[in-house]
């Protein structure tokens, strides 16, 4: 069984899983659209960027979010002066999990835009819808499937962050730790026992997240040879 | 009345059309990769490209030398598109309700008895024939209160021997709702029977243009009939079945009766539609006898046109109708035909093919 904190840790970290992959899934739809629709310079160099947090390792995307939000910016010293502090606090948090998942989230669903018929997309507007209207209508629906997968993926990935969530946020009990940082923790002080419980926490969480992903990336593929 | 006068830059030409169009039913005629989609396509505004000017009615839809394009959701057009281009998550129903414009229930309750949809609006359209797929495309088309339609092959798609084509449905529309068709295919009978007006692409440029009747002869009219032949088209009403002599009896619009072979499970007072070849009617200069042919019409040649190796002869019987016979010169020259002389048609009922 879980103690009292360490169920506070479960819920922290289910709780700013789930916070920023709501916060990023418009943002990343948005881009996923464009990238699935857009010919033209730039292209690859956008689709790149984008994927880079995939490949960089987590400590190098937490250092430059450190530098980013540090109070020295600009941009720290407003947000700090908002009492917005995002070092050291559950922001910080947020910010480098949601950066980390991004990708995963904008690259699936790029996919199921891309599977998306354009010509079906003609067609409603011809039948009266304009583009917002037809997006709502026509090409999200039939995307998703993916986008919903992307953002499932996204969430599990925000689930077991650790790198660059270290780096921005810290690793303070109550305040910014999660179960990545927890299971780290517990190892340093020498509660292997405890670590390894929370592992089989955090792999029955990612176990059921990737699932529904793959369940749901599944059907969406067998609805397209309909 | 549309005109157009636009300029699509295509993979392989630039297609050019100029046209005032003001029949009720214009046909466009043309063999695959003649820039016939792109046309209409460009009259939806979906063709980026296309410069030039299209007005509807009046209305300009585009005119780049004015910096004018309304976009396709302004444009008022009812696109059905070759594949039908229906929604896979909407149902039959969704499907039609989709573009009704400020929710028009009427019109869509209308276009869903039309086009005869009622036993398969729970559907969804993965579970439809082709045919039922068009007759979908076709009533949300027309249930978008369209001020044109823009048809893409609708008969290409489907599978002649389910003998479940939609021309019956396109000749009902055509007769039931005031709305202006922009009809293509490569079909020269779908074009007789459909057409007011017919225009007549070729490589991207207009080749012919005028009343289907008068194109006849022309080089393009030709070519479609020597590859894929001709067909005298008919709407008819099932009269009754006489199982003793293994026929169905039926008459056309215009008064005609016609025998075909039993076919008990269409039901008399019920409409279809009949497709004969032209190679299939016999000409005869005397009244014919003694001869199995069940369906013998007394007529006069209106027309005798060279289309290719043949002759096409068309030949007006009582009622009005016209029907063609595609001979060959040799046999024009033995029977001396000539306009105006009396003749004999000969149908076997064999021959009628139900579309």
């Amino acid at each position: 069984m879980l103690t009292a904190d360490e169920l506070g840790v479960l819920l922290f970290t289910l709780g700013i899983a789930g916070l920023g992959t709501l916060l990023i899934l418009p943002l990343g739809v948005g881009l996923a659209l464009v990238l699935a629709r857009y010919r033209g310079p730039g292209k690859s160099a956008l689709e790149t960027l984008l994927s880079l947090p995939l490949v960089l390792p987590p400590t190098a995307v937490g250092i430059m979010l450190l530098e980013v939000f540090s109070r020295r910016t600009a941009l720290g010293a407003a947000l700090a002066a908002a009492g917005l502090d995002v070092v050291f606090t559950w922001r910080g948090v947020l910010v480098a999990t949601s950066i980390m998942s991004f990708p995963l989230l904008v690259r699936s669903a790029r996919t199921a835009f891309e599977e998306v018929d354009p010509r079906l997309v003609g067609i409603a507007r011809t039948l009266g819808r304009g583009p917002a209207a037809t997006f709502f209508t026509v090409t999200l629906p039939l995307a998703r499937r993916g986008v919903i997968a992307g953002a499932t993926l996204a969430f599990a990935r925000a689930l077991g962050e650790f790198g660059a969530t270290v780096m921005v946020a810290g690793n303070i009990p109550g305040r910014t730790r999660t179960l990545a940082l927890a299971i780290f923790h517990d190892n340093q002080v020498g509660r292997d026992d405890r670590a390894v419980v929370l592992g089989g926490v955090t792999a029955v969480l990612a176990f059921g997240a990737l699932w529904t992903s793959e369940w749901l990336t599944r059907r969406n593929a067998g609805r397209g040879e309909a | 009345m549309i005109d157009l006068s636009i300029e699509v830059p295509l993979a392989a030409f630039t297609l050019r059309v100029e046209a005032a169009l003001a029949g009720r039913v214009t046909v466009i005629l043309g063999p695959s990769g003649s820039g016939k989609t792109s046309l209409l396509e460009t009259v939806a505004g979906l063709r980026p490209k296309a410069r030039g000017r299209i007005a509807l009615d009046g209305q300009v839809l585009q005119d780049d030398a004015r910096r004018l394009r309304l976009a396709p959701e302004r444009r008022r057009v009812g696109y059905v598109p070759q594949d039908s281009g229906l929604f896979p998550h909407l149902s039959v129903l969704g499907n039609v309700r989709f573009g009704a414009r400020g929710g028009d229930e009427g019109r869509v309750e209308s276009a869903i008895d039309t086009l005869g949809l009622r036993p398969l609006l729970g559907r969804s359209p993965g579970a439809l024939s082709g045919g039922e797929r068009q007759r979908v495309a076709l009533a949300r088309a027309l249930a978008s209160d369209p001020r044109v339609l823009l048809l893409d092959e609708p008969l290409a798609s489907v599978d002649v021997e389910l003998k479940e084509r939609i021309l019956p449905y396109l000749l009902r529309v055509r007769q039931d709702w005031r709305v202006p068709m922009l009809y293509v295919t490569h079909n020269v009978g779908e074009a007789l029977v459909l057409a007011d007006h017919v225009l007549v692409l070729r490589a991207g440029a207009v080749e012919a243009s005028g009343a289907p009747s008068q194109l006849l002869s022309s080089p393009l009219m030709a070519r479609q009939v020597a590859v894929g032949g001709i067909e005298n088209i008919f709407p008819v009403r099932v009269l009754s079945h006489d199982t003793s002599a293994g026929v169905t009896r039926l008459r056309t619009e215009s008064g005609l009766d016609v025998a075909v072979p039993l076919a008990s499970a269409r039901l008399p007072g019920s409409t279809a539609t009949l497709a004969i070849r032209a190679e299939d009617v016999l000409v005869a200069v005397e009244p014919v006898r003694g001869l199995s042919a069940r369906n013998v019409y007394e007529g006069r040649i209106t027309r005798l046109d060279q289309t290719g190796i043949d002759v096409l002869v068309g030949v007006e019987v009582a009622g009005g109708s016209t029907w063609l016979a595609r001979l060959t010169p040799g046999a024009v020259r033995e029977l001396q035909l000539a306009l105006d002389g009396r003749v004999w048609l000969a149908v076997k009922s064999h021959s009628a093919r139900w579309v």
